[in-house]
C-alpha cells in the first residue's frame, strides 16, 4: 500500500504519460461497487418484495438525503485524512453548533427562549454563530496539531470530549425548540442534499486545480519534502483543520433545521460514518491518497445500505452486523482491483 | 475540608429540632431534562413538609462517585438516604451501606439490580415501565378499532426501556380486543428524530400502506411525522403514537398530528420518593416497590400536561 501511495498521490502524477497509458481514475473501481450494490438490492426487491428499488425516485431521494450531513462532514474529514491526521471531534461539534445555532434561531414566540431578547432573527444570524463555532474549533484543533505536534488523533479526541461538554453545558442539556420557518427551511426539501453537493463539489475544486490542493497532497505525501520545496506546513495545517471545523459548523446547522431543534446528544458517531465515507471511497489513511468524488460515492453507498435494508425489512439487530461487514469489504475488493490493475 | 463540612453538618444536626429529618439525596446527574423535574420534585415537596429538608448531591454519572456521596451523607448522620442510581448493576455497595448503618435508602426512577435482596430499610419508588408502551399501544388499538397495519420505530435496541416498549407493543396486539392489528415493518432509530425522519421516507418510498405509527418516544415519532409532512401526507388524519409528553410531542399534539403520548411523572417519582424516605425513617412500613403511574396523554386532556414536563 505504502508504494501504492507515492505513485497515485498526486491527481498530476496519476496523469501523466509516464504511466505508459491513461489510467483510470481510481475511484471508478468504488463506483462499480456502488452499481452493483443498487443492482444486488434491484434483484433481491424484485425476488422478496415484488417491487423495483431503484425506479423510485423518493427512494433515490432519501438514499442521499439521510447521508448528507455525514456527507459534508466527510468532505472536511477527507482532506485531513488526505495530509495524513484525522478528525474525531466532528460529531462533537455538531451537536455543539446545534445547541449554539438552535439558540439563535428561536421563533418570536418560543415560550422558554434560551436568549428572550434575541427570537425571530434572521436566519443568517444563527447560520454564522454556527459556522464561526465550528470554525474556531477546526483552528484550535489545527494549532494543536501543527505547533504543539501532539498527534491528530490526540487532539481532536480531546476536543470530541470537550465540544461534547460544551453542547451539554450550554443549556444544561435541555433541547430547544421553537425554531423559526426560515431557519427550518435550511434544511428541507432537497437543501441538505444541494449542499453536500455543492461543498463538495467546491473543494473538489480546490484540491484537484487549486495550490490548496497540491499542498494539501504534498504535505499528506511527505511532510517533509513539502517543507523542503517551501511549503509552509504548519499554516496549511491550520487551514485543512479549519475547513473540516467549518463543515461540522455546517453540519451541526443543517442537522438542525431537518430536526427543527437543538439537542444536546446529536452528532454523535457522525465522525466514524464520516471517515468510513472516506476511506470506502478511496481516502487512505496513511495520507496522500483521496478524492472528493470518492468521498461523495462513499456516503450514498452508506446511504444504498440503509435504505436496502429497510427496504428489505432486514432484522434491524443484523443491519450493524452486516454494514461493517460491507464496509470492509468494500475498500478490501477496491484494493484487490488496484493491485491487479498495477501488476497488469 | 472534610472534617469541617462533617463538623457543621453535625453542628446543624444537633442545632435542628427532634422531630427534623435530613434527606441526603444523589442523582446520577443534574444536566438531564427529566431527572431535573423529578429532583425539583423532590426538592419542591420537602418545602412543604415542616422539619423536612434534602441535600442534593450531583454524581456526575460516576458509580465511585456515587457510593463516597452515599459514605459521606451516612457519616454525617442523615435521616435517610435517596439514590437515583448511576448504574443499576452496581447498586450493592450502596445498599450494603445503608443496611449496615441502619439508615433508611430510598432508590427512585431505575431500579436496581439488587431490588429482590433491599433490606426491611429499604424501598423503590419508580413508574412500572410495562405501563407506558401499553397505554401508548392500546391506545392506538382503539383508534384503530382493533385492526390495521402499525409500523414500529424502536430506541436503541441495548435499551431496557426501548426492549420493554417494543415488548408492550407486541403484548397488546396479541390481546383479543386488538388481535387485527399487524406489524408489517420494525426497526430502531435510535431514539433520534432525524434517524425516525430517514426511516419513515424509507418506508415511505417503499409505499406502505400502513394505518398507524407507534414509538418507543416522541422524538422518533416527531421525526416520522416531519418525514410524512415532507412527502405529502395528511398528517392530520395520521395516527401516530410516542412516549414522554415532551414539550415538542404536546406542541405537535397541539398542532393536530401527534394522536398518542404517555406522560412519566417525574415530579411523582420525586414526591413519592421523599414519602416513602421519612415514612421508612419513621418506621412504618413501605412497600418493597413504590410504582407511580404512567398516565395517558391524548387532544382530550393534554392541556393539563403542559406546564408539567
Amino acid at each position: 500500500m505504502a508504494t501504492d501511495t507515492s505513485t497515485a498521490s498526486s491527481p498530476s502524477a496519476a496523469e501523466t504519460p509516464a504511466a505508459g497509458r491513461r489510467r483510470l481514475p481510481p475511484e471508478l473501481s468504488i463506483l462499480g461497487v456502488m452499481i452493483g450494490m443498487m443492482l444486488l438490492f434491484e434483484v433481491l426487491g424484485w425476488l422478496f418484495v415484488g417491487q423495483s428499488f431503484i425506479a423510485n425516485p423518493l427512494r433515490l431521494k432519501i438514499m442521499i438525503l439521510q447521508e448528507s450531513e455525514i456527507g459534508i462532514i466527510a468532505v472536511g474529514v477527507t482532506q485531513t485524512i488526505i495530509i495524513a491526521g484525522i478528525d474525531l471531534s466532528s460529531g462533537s461539534v455538531v451537536g455543539m453548533t446545534a445547541m449554539i445555532s438552535a439558540s439563535l434561531a428561536q421563533a418570536a414566540d418560543a415560550p422558554h427562549a434560551v436568549y428572550p431578547a434575541l427570537t425571530g432573527l434572521n436566519p443568517i444570524f444563527p447560520v454564522a454563530a454556527g459556522l464561526l463555532c465550528g470554525l474556531l474549533v477546526g483552528v484550535v484543533n489545527g494549532w494543536l496539531i501543527a505547533y504543539t505536534k501532539i498527534p491528530p488523533f490526540i487532539a481532536t479526541l480531546g476536543m470530541m470530549v470537550s465540544a461534547r461538554g460544551v453542547a451539554n453545558w450550554y443549556t444544561n442539556g435541555q433541547p430547544i425548540g421553537n425554531l423559526t420557518d426560515s431557519f427550518a427551511e435550511i434544511g428541507a426539501g432537497w437543501w441538505p442534499v444541494i449542499i453536500f453537493l455543492g461543498v463538495a463539489f467546491i473543494f473538489h475544486i480546490a484540491l484537484r486545480y487549486t495550490r490548496y490542493g497540491k499542498f494539501t497532497y504534498a504535505i499528506g505525501a511527505n511532510p517533509l519534502a513539502a517543507r523542503v520545496s517551501g511549503i509552509n506546513v504548519e499554516r496549511h495545517t491550520v487551514l485543512v483543520y479549519m475547513f473540516a471545523g467549518l463543515l461540522s459548523g455546517l453540519c451541526g446547522v443543517v442537522h438542525t433545521a431537518r430536526a427543527i431543534s437543538g439537542q444536546a446528544g446529536v452528532g454523535m458517531g457522525f465522525e466514524l460514518d464520516a471517515i468510513a465515507a472516506a476511506v470506502i471511497g478511496g481516502t487512505s489513511l496513511s495520507g496522500g491518497v483521496g478524492r472528493m468524488t470518492g468521498t461523495v460515492i462513499g456516503a450514498i453507498i452508506l446511504g444504498i445500505l440503509t435504505s436496502g435494508f429497510t427496504f428489505l425489512n432486514v432484522d434491524a439487530h443484523y443491519q450493524e452486523i452486516i454494514k461493517g461487514g460491507v464496509i470492509i469489504a468494500a475498500v478490501v475488493a477496491d484494493q484487490y482491483r488496484q493491485r491487479r490493475r498495477k501488476s497488469v | 475540608m472534610k472534617r469541617t463540612l462533617i463538623a457543621l453538618a453535625a453542628a446543624t444536626v444537633l442545632a435542628s429540632p427532634a422531630f427534623a429529618a435530613k434527606i441526603g439525596v444523589s442523582m446520577d446527574k443534574f444536566d438531564d431534562n427529566f431527572l431535573t423535574v423529578l429532583r425539583n420534585g423532590m426538592a419542591d415537596y420537602a418545602k412543604t413538609q415542616p422539619g423536612v429538608t434534602v441535600q442534593i448531591e450531583d454524581a456526575k454519572d460516576d458509580v465511585s462517585k456515587q457510593i463516597s456521596q452515599v459514605q459521606n451523607f451516612i457519616a454525617n448522620g442523615v435521616t435517610a438516604i435517596i439514590v437515583n442510581p448511576v448504574d443499576t448493576s452496581a447498586t450493592a455497595a450502596i445498599t450494603k451501606a445503608a443496611a449496615e448503618a441502619g439508615v433508611p435508602l430510598v432508590y427512585v426512577n431505575r431500579e436496581p439490580a439488587d431490588v429482590a435482596k433491599l433490606g426491611p430499610k429499604a424501598a423503590f419508588v419508580a413508574s412500572n415501565e410495562v405501563e407506558s408502551g401499553t397505554l401508548e399501544t392500546k391506545e392506538i388499538c382503539k383508534l384503530l378499532d382493533g385492526k390495521g397495519n402499525i409500523l414500529v420505530i424502536s430506541g436503541q435496541l441495548s435499551n431496557q426501556a426501548a426492549v420493554q416498549r417494543t415488548k408492550d407493543i407486541h403484548d397488546v396486539i396479541a390481546t383479543d380486543p386488538c388481535k387485527g392489528i399487524k406489524i408489517i415493518a420494525e426497526q430502531t432509530a435510535n431514539w433520534d428524530r432525524t434517524q425516525a425522519q430517514n426511516l419513515m421516507t424509507n418506508w415511505l418510498s417503499k409505499g406502505l400502506e400502513f394505518d398507524a405509527v407507534v414509538s418507543n418516544n416522541d422524538e422518533m415519532a416527531v421525526g416520522a411525522i416531519q418525514a410524512m409532512k415532507a412527502a405529502g401526507v395528511d398528517t392530520k388524519k395520521a395516527i401516530v403514537g410516542g412516549v414522554d409528553a415532551t414539550q415538542d410531542a404536546l406542541a405537535s399534539m397541539k398542532a393536530g398530528d401527534l394522536k398518542v403520548t404517555v406522560f412519566q411523572d417525574a415530579a411523582g417519582q420525586g414526591k413519592g420518593a421523599v414519602d416513602a424516605a421519612l415514612a421508612l425513617a419513621a418506621g412504618k412500613p413501605v412497600d418493597k416497590k413504590v410504582y407511580i403511574p404512567f398516565q395517558l396523554v391524548t387532544p382530550a386532556n393534554m392541556d393539563q400536561f403542559i406546564k408539567k414536563n
